[in-house]
């Protein structure tokens, strides 16, 4: 089926982590397919930041395959790595860089040219109101613009899949409306993205979500079947429901 | 292997400047602390003995003892103290009232007069045996000249005169100190002290910087990028490698106006060596940060080094007097080469013609670290 395989854009086999005696996700299998929003949620230290940062190819995996934008995690992580936009929720920009400044420097990480990328960062950041000329250093912006920026950043290169680990946290509930309209935007221009959180409303914007507890999968579906199952009218129900 | 992109690099470098200029901490750190240092160190470090606390014991009491008490008095070596409260010598010693106490014995004088040799007493605080044996020689050295004067004024003494003149002829030794004619303690010091500091901020500045990026996460993006480690490695040497050649020849500009250290060797000789010097320092950093993931585990792990480089540099303590097997520990260190390297061509003045093997060695031992410290960094954790 070559059909199916152009289709998936993450496929995971048997995938383990251990720290020591600890096991950080224990036989992750899924599949995500190209254009999908896909949520990993779970309490704190559930594993999905651990997951996350194996299919970025930052985390060597125990045991286990992974094929990430047809690169295999192992073997291929340099070529992984140039498909792959990723962002933190600690915001890794120069704090003592401008605006212009990080995102120059991120475009010759990328070899991305300058002018193409201030052109994507200039489309991207107006809309948020964040001037790209502004001589002021990254350090002096509001939380949910350093977000943005991030976001910006990571996306020079214009990779297929995103990886966002808990993007919104800290952020107030205003800009963190305004960043899920962008993921929604990025998802209908055909970009893959995969988000961890634990904010459960956001859960409801993916379009599939993963729910882990020590490791484990839990629960794996679109939000409105999962809620239809488990018979809950949110996902915050669905969630202390799958955990306790 | 791909090849190395030097547009990458010169992202790299383009940004580590811009955030180098955005810290007043770092223009401090790398240009006013080590001149501070400088002028510290450089007046304190010194193997010179000077300002010895010197008791006489008068016991005699006549002209000519007071003549030689006072022949102490006309050199900065010594400084004369006086027993107002009538302690016994040991109690001085032990007090630390007086470091050096001579016993002029009664009759002195006559006896010198007779031409006889009188006995004098000198007691020495032998806590530092270095300081004491050469505070002890000076004393000698003065009272020898006074007697040497006394015996050779021959209208006052002319018997003793003759009976001098009467001795054989000793041979006659002439000496003549080279390269530091003055031996001038701040000569040889100065330039070491000079290595020191350059070693101990090169270092720490290359290992902070990149562990900085570890606690503030910016590397974590870095290694979800397709940047090569070589890349972002040179990226963060290369800098700093600017940085600290330009703050060696600061510093050596300041020591040479600030302590008149006169350049015998060519300073562009000097220049070339410490370019290659820095290699690996910046590598010492670059590999410590590869091994820690804060900045306190890194700044632990730089001093650690720092007390072996600088105690087997031989700033202090000459190589030559070390036991063998320590002597073979120095040939590891690569501050001990580049300490070497600055005294011959400062001191001494010699050129690449002399120094070109300790210059392959720092060079092999730059390339070496800074290659481990590439192998040792890893963008994959495991």
């Amino acid at each position: 089926m070559p059909d199916k395989k152009l289709q998936a854009m993450v496929q995971t086999i048997d995938l383990t982590k251990r720290f020591g005696k600890f096991t950080a996700v224990n036989n992750l299998n899924l599949s995500i397919n190209k254009g999908e929003i896909f949520g990993f949620l779970g309490a704190n230290g559930a594993g999905k930041t651990t997951a996350i940062r194996m299919l970025c190819g930052l985390l060597k995996p125990t045991s286990g395959k992974a094929i990430v934008a047809d690169c295999d995690i192992m073997t291929e992580s340099e070529c992984l790595k140039q498909r792959i936009g990723y962002m933190s929720q600690r915001f890794a920009l120069y704090e003592d860089l401008t605006v212009r400044e990080n995102v120059l420097f991120y475009s010759g990480i990328y070899q991305v040219k300058q002018e193409q990328a201030l052109a994507t960062a200039e489309t991207m950041l107006t809309e948020m109101g964040i001037d790209l000329k502004d001589k002021a250093l990254t350090k002096s912006l509001p939380l949910g613009y350093k977000q943005r920026l991030a976001l910006t950043c990571s996306l020079l290169h214009n990779p297929q899949l995103l990886f966002l680990d808990e993007p919104t946290s800290g952020v107030d509930p205003q800009a963190r409306r305004a960043f899920w309209n962008v993921i929604n935007k990025l998802a209908d221009a055909g970009k893959t993205v995969i988000v961890t959180t634990h904010f459960m409303d956001e859960a409801e914007y993916c379009h599939r979500v993963l729910v882990m507890q020590n490791g484990e999968t839990i629960a794996l579906g679109r939000p409105g079947e999962l809620k239809t199952q488990n018979k809950v009218d949110n996902m915050q129900q669905l969630f202390l429901k799958l955990v306790s | 292997m791909h090849r190395i992109s030097l547009k990458v690099v010169m992202t790299f470098i383009k940004k580590e400047f811009r955030q180098m200029s955005r810290t007043p901490a770092m223009i401090f750190l790398v240009l006013v602390a080590p001149l501070i240092q400088l002028m510290i160190l450089g007046f304190t470090v010194t193997n010179e003995v000077k300002h010895v606390k010197l008791f006489i014991e008068d016991r005699d009491n006549t002209h000519t003892s007071q003549m030689l008490s006072r022949s102490f008095t006309s050199t900065d070596r010594f400084d004369l103290i006086q027993n107002t409260q009538n302690l016994k010598p040991n109690v001085l010693i032990s007090d630390w009232k007086a470091q050096l106490i001579v016993t002029i014995p009664r009759g002195f004088a006559k006896e010198l007069a007779l031409g006889r040799k009188p006995a004098l007493q000198i007691m020495v605080d032998g806590l530092d045996g270095n300081s004491a044996a050469v505070a002890l020689s000076y004393a000698q050295g003065i009272i020898a000249l006074f007697i040497n004067s006394e015996l050779n004024i021959p209208y006052k003494y002319p018997v003793n005169a003759a009976i001098l003149k009467a001795m054989p002829a000793q041979a006659d030794v002439q000496d003549r100190m080279w390269y530091n004619a003055d031996l001038n303690s701040a000569q040889y010091m100065v330039p070491g002290i000079v290595v020191i500091l350059v070693t101990i901020i090169s270092m720490m500045v290359a290992a902070m910087s990149l562990v900085k990026e570890k606690e503030i996460g910016t590397l974590e993006q870095l290694m979800v990028t397709p940047v090569r480690k070589s890349e972002l490695l040179l990226g963060k040497l290369i800098p700093y490698w600017l940085i600290s050649l330009f703050e060696i020849n600061f510093v050596m500009l300041a020591a040479h106006f600030i302590f008149n250290i006169h350049f015998a060797g060519s300073p562009i000789t000097l220049g070339f060596m410490a370019a290659i010097y820095l290699l690996t320092t910046l590598g010492m950093g670059i590999l410590i940060s590869t091994m820690t993931n804060t900045q306190q585990q890194a700044m632990f792990f730089a001093w650690f080094m720092m007390v072996f480089l600088l105690l087997l540099s031989g700033l202090f303590v000459p190589i030559q007097n070390m036991p063998l097997s320590i002597k073979r520990l120095t040939l590891l260190n690569p501050m001990s080469y580049f300490m070497t390297i600055t005294r011959e061509i400062v001191i001494k003045g010699n050129g690449l013609k002399y120094l070109w093997k300790e210059a392959l060695a720092l060079f092999v031992y730059g390339i070496g670290i800074f290659t481990i410290s590439v192998i040792k960094f890893r963008k994959v954790t495991k």
